[in-house]
């Protein structure tokens, strides 16, 4: 289950470490603010009631 | 004839000249090419202008018209395509110096069908890099600049095709829409921009941004423009696998002029969300227009748009992260900054996150659907905002500073998520003189009706007729 919690400084670092993402201070800094974003949005994304909702994402192999 | 008034003219009234020869595709090559010459140090609308192929392809054009192989209403007119379609032998750079010596081996289908039409590439237009952004910044081809005022942004990604339309360098020019790139351009330059429903032209053979949210289309300067260009680059792909098997209508049908009958609702959350008065009141005066003429106007409820940034921000991000994930890793470091954090920042979307922002997807598709069994089109504005200035961060609605990305997406990233049809139409001029757009969205597949619209209220009014001052 994913937190709910806005991403930590030290969790940005360890989770940027595991997907090879380096770079300058001010680099990480400026990501950092844009990786939290991304959890922020994450969090609206799991407050919308979706009861019932399918993602329209079938595979249908093709006939041609 | 006046080489401005060629450059200005519409793709529509230049092919009647062409075809009855009172025009040749060689004067109009020639026209295009000096005032791309006047106007392109201000600009920057082109990564690579084809000065020689395009004059060499106007004079065969000439000849071919001559010798009675008219090819139909693109036939010697010029086109500026978006820096990420591919066309044979010439580079392809999506905007970005990593694939400044990329030269695509075939065109795509887009660039297939237009020279197949008989129409001459101009040449290849600047853009957001890969995409990526709403602004029209590009650090590695220069900056694009509003013909308005050059110290406002373009609107992107597809900048360059707005520029160029709108200063009279290119009659037809196309964008790439994912989460506005072809109606923010066009609002905030004062052309008119078509996103096609999803599926409708080919995406084969363009760099994609986000797969399941790219639509290409086109950037003109009259609603006639957008239909004649459809009649050319709609159609089935089997080499895209979005690609949808539909009947394709002749677009320029819808041209009559007439809305009487027609139902269009108002969203009364468009106008809760941040939006700058004067946009408000040209927008409210156009949809008046349009009742005056015929139109059933009423306003209607859509929830989901509170949504539309979260879904559509999880969905493109994800996917372009994916996308591009190997260039991240090898060529990072060549990013526009701001390109390279968001393509990174998306690796931190979970693949959870990701489907639940698909399903929350389908509910704004089902509710988009419910709407239009009620009205026939959805109106607004297209901008909450008038041009912001190059390289600003955050810009006034009203009373109201937000970000820019948020805002220039806040009104077209709806569109791409349900894929429905959407269009910008100019309505208006700021105090400032900037231009204002107009945003009609209809049902999946029915251009028709959003062409009906847009061209009636278009001919009821002169602001496409406004020229910049360049």
């Amino acid at each position: 289950m994913a937190s709910e919690q806005p991403l930590s400084r030290e969790d940005f670092d360890r989770m940027a470490k595991l997907m090879g993402i380096s770079g300058e201070p001010a680099y990480l800094d400026e990501l950092y603010s844009q990786a939290r974003g991304v959890f922020i949005s994450a969090k609206s994304i799991r407050d919308i009631d979706v009861t019932g909702a399918e993602p329209d994402m079938a595979f249908i192999p093709k006939t041609d | 004839m006046d080489a401005l008034e060629i450059c200005y003219m519409s793709a529509g009234d230049l092919s009647k000249l062409v075809q009855s020869k009172e025009v040749s595709p060689v004067e109009i090559i020639d026209a295009h090419l000096a005032r791309i010459e006047e106007t392109e140090p201000v600009l920057n609308s082109f990564i690579t202008l084809l000065a020689e192929e395009s004059r060499a392809a106007a004079r065969q054009a000439e000849k071919d018209i001559q010798a009675g192989r008219y090819k139909g209403p693109l036939h010697g007119i010029p086109v500026g395509l978006k820096d990420l379609y591919n066309t044979a032998g010439v580079r392809t750079t999506s905007g970005s110096k990593i694939f400044d010596t990329f030269i695509p081996a075939e065109d795509c289908t887009v660039a297939a069908k237009f020279h197949q039409a008989g129409a001459i590439l101009l040449g290849k237009l600047n853009m957001h890099q890969f995409a990526y952004g709403p602004t029209g910044e590009n650090p590695d081809y220069g900056h694009m600049h509003n013909p308005w005022n050059p110290e406002m942004v373009t609107g992107g990604s597809s900048g360059g095709s707005g520029s160029a339309a709108a200063a009279g360098q290119c009659t037809i020019t196309t964008g790439s829409d994912t989460g506005g790139s072809i109606r923010i351009p066009a609002a905030l330059c004062g052309i008119v921009g078509l996103k096609p429903t999803y599926g409708l032209v080919s995406r084969w053979g363009l760099t994609a941004l986000s797969w399941s949210l790219d639509h290409p289309g086109p950037m003109v300067r009259t609603v006639e423009d957008a239909a004649i260009t459809m009649n050319v680059i709609a159609g089935y792909d089997p080499r895209d696998i979005a690609s949808a098997k539909v009947d394709i209508p002749d677009y320029t049908t819808a041209l009559t002029g007439d809305v009487r009958g027609l139902r269009i609702g108002m969203p009364k959350e468009y106008f809760e969300a941040p939006l700058d008065p004067q946009v408000r009141k040209a927008v409210l005066d156009a949809v008046s227009l349009l009742e005056s003429m015929g139109a059933e106007v009423k306003e209607v409820s859509f929830p989901m748009f509170n949504e539309s940034q979260a879904i559509s921000s999880t969905v493109l991000m994800a996917e372009a992260s994916a996308y591009h994930r190997d260039l991240l890793e090898k060529d990072g470091h060549r990013l526009y900054e701001p390109v390279r954090q968001r393509l990174e920042a998306g690796l931190f979307i979970s693949a959870a996150d990701y489907l639940r922002a698909q399903q929350a997807r389908a509910m704004l598709d089902a509710e988009g659907r419910r709407l239009l069994d009620d009205v026939d089109l959805l109106a607004g504005p297209t901008e909450p905002v008038t041009a912001p200035e190059l390289l600003a961060s955050r810009v006034m609605a009203g009373e109201q500073e937000i970000g820019v990305v948020g805002a220039l997406t806040q009104y077209t990233r709806p569109y791409n998520i349900n894929g429905f049809p959407a269009i910008s139409v100019p309505c208006g001029f700021s105090e400032s003189g900037m231009p204002i757009g107009l945003q009609l969205a209809g049902k999946p597949f029915d251009e028709l009706t959003v062409l009906r619209a847009a061209h009636a209220y278009e001919q009821a009014t002169d602001w496409h007729t406004r020229r910049p001052p360049l």
